[in-house]
């Protein structure tokens, strides 16, 4: 969850040395396999995530570790590790332009730190490969277990390759202690994280469940130009909002935990293409992505890339993205008027950003080096081959019709800064 | 169930066949091992999982309200 409003609970110095713990673990297990190990790779990878604000701007660090080893030429065997250190401030009670409390003001801050722990293997045989995969997440308010496998093929000279996905989530998030059949307008606002999955007779639990499924299709058409479809649906079902979000319902002022629906159905297309220029050396890819949900939600997203090689070891690619999307059927910037467009919207309120009509801007670049070693001569001394990537992405929102009190907010622009490394034994 | 049948059967029907005929189709296309050398090269690869696509990926999952194309990610929402 890593909500905006949970308070200071996080220890960071606790999530560093699990991350020191993992990657100490991770080497052992490289030195250990490496001998007879075809090969292993590793990739730490750190991203730094800022949205200024003057009251509630956000803050994201990333760090992540991966290790994979092939013990076979058929298997390999990956574990990782990744964090997400959560630092900012947010409003914990959402009014619209009606509304008279003092929203902007009420911002707090917090700090939480996820830590989310994964292994998989993966089996190849001739055109053919096997997946499965196990993440375990926790937070102060937030538990998460996942399981996914995946199964692929090529055929036609492996100019068509095929590949079916399902992943199965089962999680858990905190709440205030309410009974189903408490009225939602009765229901409260989780104020901090404590006592969270423990006896605290003040806490609940409630369970999420989600399903996904999707299918890929990559082809090739010529030596320069190829294409893939994506067909992705997912299934979400129970506690569906923000535990520590209140929504202004009534003109007098009176707040509730946000009410979203316990189900939500979801489905995407997403169709890319990548040609080769050779008069410009430059590898152009095109995208577009269209989407729809159960919650009437209609998105559409569109993507050019193009990459080239600058010098022999170093490539270079930049980005642009553009991302609009219609309102939920329950979308409302304020329940309190007495008209739709300010007015209630059935049973259900919201306070979720993501769920009102906006559009996004995005561009970037990524810069990729990457370093091949020799028979005899190792890259360092140590690697097979070694690569370095940073990338610079900036992400403007444009919200129609979102407010805090009838002010719109001053944290729609997002900077992502990216930095990886990679080796390979 | 009938309002159902009449229109969605049709188009599930229509977008069966379109798929089938564009797999179909993909079978005339042929490139050979010896032409592959560009289409092997990193730039050309859809699966390329760049650990700053993960990361913006990752962000704008949680700035937006779709999703979709990608695999099950486990730990809650992240960063809202």
């Amino acid at each position: 969850m890593l909500s905006r409003m949970t308070p200071s609970l996080a220890s960071h110095s606790g999530a560093q040395r699990a991350l020191g713990g993992v990657l100490l673990g991770l080497t052992v297990a490289l030195a250990a396999t490496s001998a007879r190990a075809q090969v292993a790779s590793a990739d730490v990878n750190t991203a730094l995530f800022v949205e200024p604000s003057r009251r509630s701007g956000l803050t994201v660090i990333n760090p992540s570790a991966t290790a994979a080893v092939k013990p076979s030429n058929w298997l390999t065997i990956q574990g990782g590790y990744e964090a997400d250190i959560v630092s900012g401030a947010s409003e914990s009670v959402k009014g619209g332009r009606l509304s008279n409390v003092d929203i902007v003001t009420s911002a707090t801050h917090f700090a939480d730190t996820r830590n989310a722990f994964n292994g998989g293997f993966t089996i190849t045989r001739a055109s053919t490969h096997l997946t499965g995969s196990y993440t375990y997440g926790t937070e102060h308010d937030y538990r998460s277990n996942a399981f996914a496998v995946s199964a692929g093929t090529d055929f036609l000279q492996k100019n068509t390759q095929i590949e079916l996905s399902y992943g199965r989530g089962f999680d858990k998030v905190c709440t205030t202690a309410f009974a189903a059949s408490d009225a939602p307008s009765s229901r409260l606002a989780l104020d901090n994280s404590q006592g969270c999955f423990t006896d605290d007779k003040k806490r609940a639990s409630r369970d999420i469940s989600l399903d996904n499924f999707q299918v890929g299709w990559t082809q090739t058409w010529t030596p320069v130009f190829a294409t893939q479809m994506v067909l992705s649906a997912a299934l979400q079902n129970g506690f569906l909002g923000n535990p520590y979000r209140s929504v202004v319902i009534a003109s007098a002022g009176d707040q509730a935990l946000e009410n979203h629906p316990e189900n939500r159905a979801r489905g995407a297309i997403g169709l890319r293409g990548k040609y080769y220029a050779r008069g410009l050396q430059t590898a152009f890819s095109a995208g577009a992505r269209l989407y729809r949900d159960t919650w009437d939600i209609f998105g559409q997203t569109y993507e050019l890339d193009a990459e080239r090689y600058m010098l022999p070891w170093l490539r270079v690619l930049v980005r642009a993205r553009y991302y609009t999307q219609t309102k939920a059927l329950f979308w409302s910037d304020d329940y309190t008027g007495g008209e739709p467009a300010t007015g209630p919207r059935g049973q259900y309120w919201s306070g979720d950003r993501e769920l009102s009509p906006l559009s996004s801007y995005l561009i970037g670049a990524r810069a990729l080096a990457t370093r091949e070693g020799r028979p005899g001569q190792r890259v360092l001394g140590l690697f097979l081959s070694f690569s370095g990537a940073l990338s610079f992405d900036l992400l403007k929102t444009n919200l129609r019709d979102f407010t805090l009190g009838g002010r719109a907010p001053d944290d729609t622009l997002a900077l992502l800064w990216s930095l990886g490394l990679r080796g390979e034994f | 169930m009938k309002h159902l049948e009449v229109h969605v059967v049709p188009k599930a029907l229509g977008l069966l066949l379109g798929a089938s005929l564009l797999l179909a189709s993909a079978g005339c296309a042929t490139v050979r091992p010896e032409q592959r050398a560009i289409l092997a090269d990193p730039t050309m690869q859809f699966d390329e999982k760049a650990a700053d696509r993960a990361a913006l990926e990752h962000a704008l999952d949680n700035r937006e309200g779709s999703t979709g194309g990608g695999s099950v990610r486990g730990g809650g929402c992240g960063c809202n």
